[in-house]
């Protein structure tokens, strides 16, 4: 067995898992019948043709051959992903000023390059127009600062 | 003469101040991400959602609209001037366009594309006036039989249009059906895949999923790519194009605005297809057929008015049938559902002020957009000095407090995480986001509409295949696969999308 096209395997295998996934947990509600179908019937349904459709994509994949995958770079995948998961943690206990400001100041090093200033000075004027506009403007329900 | 009276009870409504306004905003901001590269009109709409909330659904139909066509106007800037497509849907004006600039032209290229864009809006907003009430007309008989197998079409013939490797694309579509049946099944009261999380049981935020592929995903990917951008901006001079560029590109904007009419309305159609059949069928027939590729004016004005118009009817099955034909549209409907109107042909009955306000609104933005195009394209250009090292910040911070001002949970940002870290998984296995949201949107409805068909009929299933027009679609979906699947005209799809 032989990898030719590593993204369509990689992807045939993610939709069959996902799949499979679907069609386990979906049995475990009422299918129903045809005249009254449960809430399981349709998940089923198209959690198997996500299986087979993944397994075609995937046997595919060992015959015709496809580009390799590009480089994954994990700093901007992680800082990304980090940076958003402090904001979510800042909102709750600290409020929108200090989310935002934990949001740019480690989002930004997402990117190689971060020049310091520049990212402070963002990170300022970020908060000063998200509280204006959502806060002020709109009257969104944001808390502002830490809830005591 | 009806159209013309319900063009003017539209006008009537898009001309009151509030929406002008907003049709103002959203014009201004579809030509700043349409400048802008690395940002499109999606990711732009799906963070706006939160702000339209307060606003009756009119205006905040105005606004999100657009942002999608004037998108389009912004997108050739870009790609006239730093050959670098600002929109998708200009990437076929990158080989023109960036020729023309090189050659000291870029600023009858800016100007040619800004009013055959304004050209193509004027014609596609009478397309939609004209047609989608016929469509709706049709639509108000569809039972659910027809109207599951209008969806199956609709999927089917959007994959088929999409880029990319066509069974690809279906599980996309499967997947995002799926992910859109997460939360309480409608009919049955049951929490399905909620894993027992209560802030489950209502289902996945669609602004989430939207954001998680179309906005932190693809800034992602962006920031893998460290391509640096050479700026062409040494000299625009005039923007107006000489008479003789208008002769030569008239009926090239014709043929442009008429195939972008027709690519708009189909499913998964819109203005990447739009512009990019353009530019071919341009190619093709226009005489002398002397220096496509070299600077053509031409080539900027035919896939120009072509994406324009395409953007603009794409609305119509959007609001006529209550089916998005591409991601904008889907986040329509999420933004119509919000407002409490389920999208359908009763729309233009219930709510001729949003229906007609919403068409009127598109001749009076076009206008908007050529006075912002035309004399201002200089402000814009100096939009490209911000690098994307500031821009993406940004992105991250609308996008985490939109999707949270969405329903007020902080469930939804941990949401995002997870989905951005799926979507970005399946961006770089070349897996098209595209099909996933269709899916996402339409997954929910196929499977009510198949309950209810199949309850009517006594749970006989022939009767998807005995009620003609939903036969129709069926065989027409059939056929779409088939005719996709033959080797000959595969190779020539994928000929095609590498162009």
């Amino acid at each position: 067995m032989h990898i030719r096209s590593p993204k369509d395997f990689w992807s045939g295998l993610i939709f069959v898992a996902l799949g499979a996934a679907f069609v386990a947990l979906a049995l475990q509600y009422r299918l129903g019948d045809l005249h009254r179908i449960g809430p399981g019937l349709f998940p089923t349904l198209i959690g198997s043709l996500l299986v087979g459709l993944g397994l075609i994509v995937a046997g595919r994949a060992l015959v015709l051959v496809g580009p390799s995958i590009e480089r994954i770079h994990f700093r901007p995948l992680l800082v990304s992903l980090a940076a958003i998961l402090l904001f979510a943690l800042a909102l709750q206990w600290l409020g929108v000023v200090a989310a935002i400001a934990v949001l740019v100041l480690v989002g930004a090093y997402a990117s190689r390059d971060v020049r310091i200033w520049q990212v402070l000075a963002l990170a300022a004027f970020l908060i000063v127009f998200s509280v204006a506009i959502f806060v002020w403007l709109l009257g969104l329900p944001l808390p502002l600062w830490p809830s005591g | 003469m009806e159209t013309l009276g319900n063009l003017v009870f539209g006008l009537g409504v898009a001309l009151s101040w509030q929406n002008l306004l907003y049709c103002l905003i959203g014009c201004i901001l579809g030509t700043v991400v349409g400048v802008l590269p690395g940002i499109g009109p999606v990711a732009t709409v799906a963070m706006l959602l939160p702000f339209t909330f307060h606003l009756g659904p009119a205006p905040a139909l105005i606004m999100l609209a657009g942002i999608y066509y004037g998108a389009q106007y912004g997108g050739s800037t870009t790609a006239i001037l730093i050959n670098i497509p600002g929109e998708t849907s200009s990437v076929v004006t990158t080989i023109d366009g960036h020729q023309m600039a090189r050659r000291g032209r870029a600023g009858p290229a800016l100007g040619i594309a800004a009013i055959g864009s304004f050209a193509a809006g004027c014609i596609a907003t009478l397309v939609i006036a004209y047609f989608a009430p016929l469509l709706a007309e049709v639509a108000l008989k569809f039972s659910p039989a027809e109207y599951f197998s209008l969806m199956v079409f609709g999927l089917i013939a959007a994959v088929v249009l999409a880029r990319g490797s066509l069974i690809k694309a279906i599980a996309m579509v499967c997947l995002g059906i799926l992910l859109g049946l997460v939360g309480t099944d409608v009919n049955s009261g049951t929490v399905r895949f909620a894993f027992g999380q209560p802030e489950l049981s209502d289902g996945i935020g669609f602004v989430a999923i939207a954001m998680a592929f179309f906005g932190i995903a693809d800034v992602v990917i962006n920031l893998e790519r460290s391509d640096k951008q050479e700026i062409f901006t040494s000299s625009i001079g005039s923007v107006l194009p000489t008479l003789d560029d208008l002769r030569q590109s008239f009926w090239a904007i014709m043929r442009g605005t008429g195939l972008g009419s027709v690519l708009g309305i189909l499913p998964g159609g819109g203005a990447l297809l739009a512009s990019f059949a353009a530019y071919m069928v341009e190619k093709k027939v226009a005489k002398p057929p002397r220096m496509f590729g070299e600077g053509d004016i031409r080539g900027v004005a035919a896939p120009e008015s072509a994406n324009n118009a395409g953007a603009q009817t794409s609305f119509i099955p959007m609001l006529t049938l209550g089916i998005p034909s591409n991601p904008t549209m889907a986040l329509m409907i999420g933004a119509l559902t919000i407002q409490g109107i389920a999208p359908g042909p009763q729309v233009m009955t219930e709510r001729p002020e949003l229906f007609w306000g919403l068409i009127a609104s598109m001749w009076v933005g076009n206008l908007m957009l050529l006075i912002l195009n035309l004399p201002m394209v200089g402000l814009w250009i100096r939009l490209l000095a911000v690098p994307y090292r500031l821009l993406f910040p940004a992105i991250f911070v609308f996008c985490c407090i939109g999707v949270y001002t969405v329903d007020g949970k902080i469930f939804d940002v941990y949401a995002i995480v997870v989905l951005s870290a799926l979507a970005y998984v399946l961006l770089k296995l070349d897996c098209e986001p595209a099909p996933l949201i269709l899916g996402f949107i339409l997954g929910p409805l196929m499977e009510e509409n198949l309950r209810r068909a199949l309850m009517i009929a006594f749970g006989d299933v022939t009767v998807f295949v005995t009620r003609p027009i939903s036969a129709a679609f069926l065989i027409a979906s059939v056929a779409l696969l088939v005719v996709i699947a033959l080797p000959t005209l595969r190779a020539k799809r994928e000929a095609a999308m590498q162009e």
